[in-house]
C-alpha cells in the first residue's frame, strides 16, 4: 500500500509543484494519473519511489517512509519504475547484464541470478535476446527488457512513468499488454499516460491539475463529469464514439463490441 | 514543381534499405508517407532532400536530373526545409535570435533580410518577441520544438518535410501542431511531406499517401482508396486502420449496406454514419 | 543509422588469451606496456617486437584488425616521426636551408613510432580478447584493497561500463546531428581546416546537452534499481585464478625484466 500524506513539493520556494497531495494506492490496483503537461504528475512517480523527496508531508509505503535514507533500498525492491526513454535506462551492453544488474544490487544469491533473468525475460517474451545489445534493439523491445528488469527484482508494485510515449503502435501495443497481464498476477500498476484511450483500462484515474488532485474516481465517472479539455487532455476515441452515437454500455474501449450489441438489440425490437 | 523519383535504390552497410522507388511528389499537395519502423521512410524523405546517396536510379527535379556536387553526391536542396524527430536536439546557439539565423546565414543572406523574416516567421509559430533574446536550452519542449520548427521555416521552404512531428508530445500539442502545419500549407500553398506512425493523423490531412513495406513503395493513393478499398494492404504492411475508418466498415458490416465517403476525415465519417445509426435507433427506439 | 564498429571491440576467437583471467591480462600487459616505455637498444626493440608479434599470433585475430586500429593514429606517428627527425640534434647528414636532418633524428623518430605503434597493439590485444563488463569486473577486483582508502570502486566500475554501453549511442546521436545541420545547410566536411574547429560548435554543442541529459536519466535509472551506493552488491560473475594465469604473469614478469635489464645494460 502506497500513501502520500499532505505532501508539498517544490525546487524553489514559492514555486510549488505538489500542493497538499494526498491519496492512497491500494495492492493490486491500477491507477492511471493523467493531468496537462507540467502538472505535476511525473514528479508524483518520482515522490512515489523516492527519487524526488517531499518538502512536507509524507510517502510511505507500508510502513516504510521515503524520507528515511535507510529503507530507500527496500523501497525500491518492493516498487519499479520504468522510465519514459527506453535508451536512458538501459545501463549496461548486453540484455542478460540489464537483467542482473538490479539482482546484483539487491545482493541476490549468485546461485539464483540465472533462474530469475531467464523467467523475467520469458514474462516478456524477450528470452530469445538474452545476449543482444541494446542498440540492436527496437524502441518497444528496449522497453520490455526495462520492465524485465525490474521484474526480476520480484517488486510489489510498478510505476510506468509515460513508459510508452516515445515508442511506435507496435511497441506500445507490446507494453501494455505487459502491463495488463502483470496486473492480472497481482502486481499494482501505477501508469502515467498522456493517451487517455490507455485511461479506459484502468480502475483508477486520477487528476492532477497544477500540482493538485482535482479528480478520483473509476474511468467512467472521469469520462463523464469531467470536461477533459479544461484540463488540455484529448477525449479519446470510444468516449467521442460514445457521445456522438449515444452508446447505451458504459465507457468501455470496446467500443465495437458495444455498438454491434445495440445494433442487434435495436434489429431484435 | 515536381520531384520525381526513378528506380531508385539505396543501400546502407549490407543490405537495400530502399529498393526500386518510383514516386512523384507535385507541389501543393500534403502527401503522407506510413510504413512500420524500418520500412525505409525517412530514408525516402532523405533522399528528396539529398541526404542520402541513391545506389541506383534517378532524382528528377521538373524533368531534369538533380545536380550532383563535386564529390558526386546529390545537393541538398535547400528550397524543402527538413525537420527532424526531436528537432530540439539540434539547437546550439546562444540565443533564439541567432538560432534563427543559422540556415539564412549559410545561404548568405543580409542581417535585415534575417531580421524581416524572423519579424514575419515569429507569430506564425505563436512565439513572441521576447523570445529572441532567450537561451534555446532554457524553454519549455514545447517551445523548443517551435523554435527548432521556425529556423526550418525560415528559409521560405517550398517543400516542408516533417518526420514524425509530434513524437512525444501531448495529444494536445499534437492536434496544435498538426493544425498549424495544415494551416502553413494551405495559407502559403506549400507541398508537405508528412512521415508518421498516426494513421489517424495522416487520414484527416492527407491529399496523397505512399505506402512502404521493407524498402519498398507498395504504391501512391489517395486516402479513400488506400483506407476504405485497398485496406488489406495496410494490414499486409503491419499496420492498423484508423479508428474512424474501422468505426465505418462496422456500420457498414452491420448495416449490410456500402457507404460512400468522399474524406476520411472523423468529422465526415461521421456526417455519414449518425443519419444510419440513428435512423436505426428510432425505428425500433 | 550508425553501426558503429569500435576500434578494439571485442572480437571472439577462442584462443587462450580470451580465456586468461581479466586480471592476469591487465597485470601482465601493464608490466610489458612499462617495460617498453624503456626501450631503447635496437636488439631490445627487435626482441619486444616478437613478443608482440607472438602474442598476436595466439589471439588468433586476424592481423587486418590491428591493422585498422592503427589507421587513426597515423597522423599522430607521422607527427612524431617528422618531430623527431627535425628537432634533433646530431650528425647531420643533409639540410634544405634551415632544415637539418641528423641520424640521431631519424634513430629517434623510428623509435618513438614503433614504440607507440608496439604499446597500442598490446592495448588493444586486451580490449580485442575482453569483454566490456568482464574488464571492468577485473579491474575492479584487482583496485579493491584501494577500497581501504575509501575510494568509491564500485561506482568507478560502474562508469567505465556505461562509458562502453553509450560509446555507440552517442555515435548514432552524432550522426543524427550531423544529418540536421546539414538540413539546415551546414555540411562540415566542406569547410578547410583552419575553420574546421570552431565548425564543430553547432556539432558538439547539441552532442554535449543530450548527453547530460542522459546523464541525468540514468542517474534515476540506477537509483530506481536500487543501486544505493554500489556496496554490498553480489556479483554474477566469478574470477578463480588458475594455474594458466599464474603461468602467464611470470612469463610476463620475466620478459619484462628482461627487456629492462637489456636496456639498463645497454645491450
Amino acid at each position: 500500500m502506497l500513501t502520500f500524506n499532505q505532501v508539498h513539493f517544490y525546487y524553489k520556494k514559492g514555486h510549488s509543484i505538489i500542493e497538499d497531495m494526498s491519496f492512497t494506492v491500494h495492492p493490486g490496483e491500477f491507477v492511471a494519473i493523467v493531468g496537462a503537461n507540467g502538472c505535476g504528475k511525473s514528479t508524483i512517480a518520482k515522490l512515489m519511489n523516492g527519487l524526488a523527496l517531499p518538502k512536507q508531508g509524507t510517502v510511505k509505503w507500508n510502513a516504510l517512509d521515503t524520507s528515511n535514507q535507510s529503507e530507500l533500498a527496500d523501497i525500491r525492491r518492493q516498487i519499479g519504475y520504468i522510465f519514459q526513454n527506453p535508451e536512458d535506462q538501459l545501463i549496461t551492453t548486453t540484455v542478460r547484464d540489464e537483467v542482473l544488474f538490479g539482482l546484483e544490487n539487491i545482493a541476490v544469491p549468485r546461485t539464483e541470478m540465472d533462474q530469475r533473468v531467464l523467467e523475467a525475460l520469458q514474462a516478456v517474451q524477450m528470452e530469445s535476446y538474452i545476449d543482444a545489445e541494446p542498440h540492436q534493439l527496437s524502441g518497444g523491445q528496449k522497453q520490455r527488457v526495462a520492465i524485465a528488469a525490474i521484474l526480476a527484482m520480484r517488486p510489489h508494485m510498478i510505476i510506468f512513468d509515460e513508459a510508452t510515449s516515445m515508442l511506435d503502435p507496435q511497441g506500445r501495443e507490446q507494453v501494455l499488454h505487459i502491463m495488463h497481464t502483470l496486473h492480472q498476477q497481482g502486481i499494482t500498476i501505477v501508469h502515467i499516460s498522456h493517451h487517455m484511450d490507455e485511461v479506459l483500462t484502468a480502475e483508477r484515474v486520477l487528476l492532477i491539475d497544477q500540482g493538485r488532485l482535482i479528480f478520483d474516481g473509476s474511468p467512467h465517472s472521469f469520462f463523464t463529469d469531467i470536461a477533459v479539455a479544461d484540463y488540455q487532455l484529448q477525449v479519446p476515441f470510444a468516449v467521442r464514439i460514445h457521445h456522438q452515437l449515444q452508446l447505451a454500455a458504459p465507457v468501455a474501449t470496446d467500443w465495437k463490441e458495444a455498438i454491434r450489441r445495440q445494433w442487434s438489440i435495436n434489429s431484435n425490437r | 514543381m515536381v520531384y520525381q523519383l526513378q528506380q531508385v535504390s539505396v543501400r546502407y552497410q549490407d543490405h537495400d534499405v530502399l529498393q526500386d522507388i518510383y514516386c512523384t511528389i507535385e507541389a501543393g499537395k500534403w502527401i503522407s508517407v506510413i510504413g512500420q519502423t524500418g520500412a525505409g521512410k525517412s530514408t525516402l524523405v532523405q533522399v528528396l532532400k539529398g541526404l542520402v546517396d541513391v545506389r541506383k536510379g534517378e532524382y528528377l527535379f521538373n524533368n531534369q536530373t538533380v545536380a550532383k556536387d563535386a564529390k558526386g553526391q546529390i545537393q541538398v536542396r535547400p528550397e524543402i526545409g527538413y525537420v527532424f524527430q526531436y528537432p530540439e536536439h539540434q539547437l546550439f546557439e546562444t540565443t533564439v535570435a541567432k538560432e534563427l539565423a543559422f540556415a539564412p546565414k549559410q545561404q548568405r543572406w543580409t542581417a535585415s533580410e534575417i531580421k524581416q523574416r524572423i519579424e514575419d516567421i515569429l507569430p506564425q509559430v505563436g512565439l513572441s518577441e521576447d523570445i529572441l533574446e532567450l537561451v534555446p536550452f532554457q524553454l519549455s519542449g514545447g517551445q523548443k520544438r517551435r523554435v527548432a520548427l521556425a529556423s526550418v521555416l525560415m528559409m521560405n521552404p517550398q517543400v516542408l518535410i516533417v518526420d514524425e512531428p509530434i513524437a512525444g508530445l501531448d495529444p494536445v500539442g499534437r492536434t496544435a501542431l498538426l493544425q498549424y502545419l495544415h494551416q502553413w500549407q494551405q495559407q502559403e500553398n506549400r507541398t508537405v511531406i508528412l512521415v508518421s506512425h498516426h494513421l489517424d493523423d495522416v487520414a484527416q490531412y492527407s491529399d496523397e499517401v505512399l505506402l512502404l513495406h521493407q524498402g519498398r513503395l507498395i504504391g501512391q493513393y489517395d486516402p479513400v482508396t488506400l483506407f476504405i478499398e485497398q485496406s488489406h494492404l495496410l494490414e499486409q504492411s503491419g499496420l492498423v486502420l484508423p479508428e474512424s475508418i474501422q468505426l465505418l466498415k462496422l456500420i457498414e458490416q452491420c448495416s449490410g449496406q456500402k457507404i460512400e465517403i468522399d474524406s476520411c476525415r472523423e468529422h465526415d465519417i461521421l456526417a455519414k454514419i449518425l443519419p444510419i445509426w440513428h435512423r436505426k435507433e428510432q425505428t425500433f427506439g | 543509422m550508425a553501426k558503429p564498429v569500435l576500434i578494439g571491440q571485442y572480437v571472439e576467437t577462442h584462443s587462450i588469451v580470451h580465456r586468461l583471467d581479466p586480471r592476469t591480462k591487465l597485470i601482465s600487459l601493464l608490466l610489458l606496456m612499462l617495460s617498453f616505455v624503456w626501450l631503447h637498444t635496437g636488439i631490445s626493440y627487435l626482441l619486444a617486437s616478437v613478443l608482440v608479434i607472438i602474442i598476436v599470433g595466439i589471439t588468433r585475430i586476424p592481423v587486418v584488425i590491428f591493422g585498422r586500429g592503427l589507421i587513426p593514429l597515423l597522423l599522430i606517428l607521422g607527427f612524431t616521426f617528422v618531430y623527431n627527425v627535425l628537432f634533433t640534434e646530431g650528425t647531420v647528414i643533409g639540410s634544405w636551408g634551415w632544415i637539418q636532418i641528423t641520424i640521431e633524428g631519424l634513430e629517434n623518430g623510428i623509435r618513438f613510432v614503433w614504440r607507440i605503434i608496439l604499446l597500442v597493439i598490446l592495448a588493444a590485444i586486451l580490449t580485442l580478447t575482453t569483454k566490456p563488463l568482464t574488464l571492468a569486473y577485473g579491474l575492479e577486483k584487482l583496485m579493491s584493497p584501494l577500497r581501504k582508502l575509501n575510494m568509491p570502486i564500485e561506482q568507478f566500475s560502474l562508469m567505465i561500463v556505461i562509458a562502453i554501453r553509450f560509446i555507440p549511442t552517442i555515435l548514432e546521436e552524432l550522426e543524427r546531428i550531423l544529418l540536421a545541420q546539414k538540413a539546415r545547410g551546414y555540411d562540415i566536411t566542406t569547410l578547410r581546416l583552419p575553420q574546421r574547429v570552431l565548425a564543430y560548435i553547432p556539432i558538439l554543442v547539441p552532442l554535449l546537452f543530450t548527453i547530460v541529459q542522459r546523464a541525468e536519466h540514468l542517474s534515476d535509472a540506477i537509483d530506481a534499481r536500487a543501486y544505493g551506493n554500489g556496496k554490498g552488491r553480489t556479483s554474477y560473475r566469478q574470477l578463480q585464478w588458475q594455474a594458466i594465469d599464474y603461468i602467464v604473469i611470470s612469463i610476463s614478469i620475466i620478459c619484462a625484466l628482461g627487456l629492462l635489464l637489456l636496456n639498463i645494460m645497454n645491450i
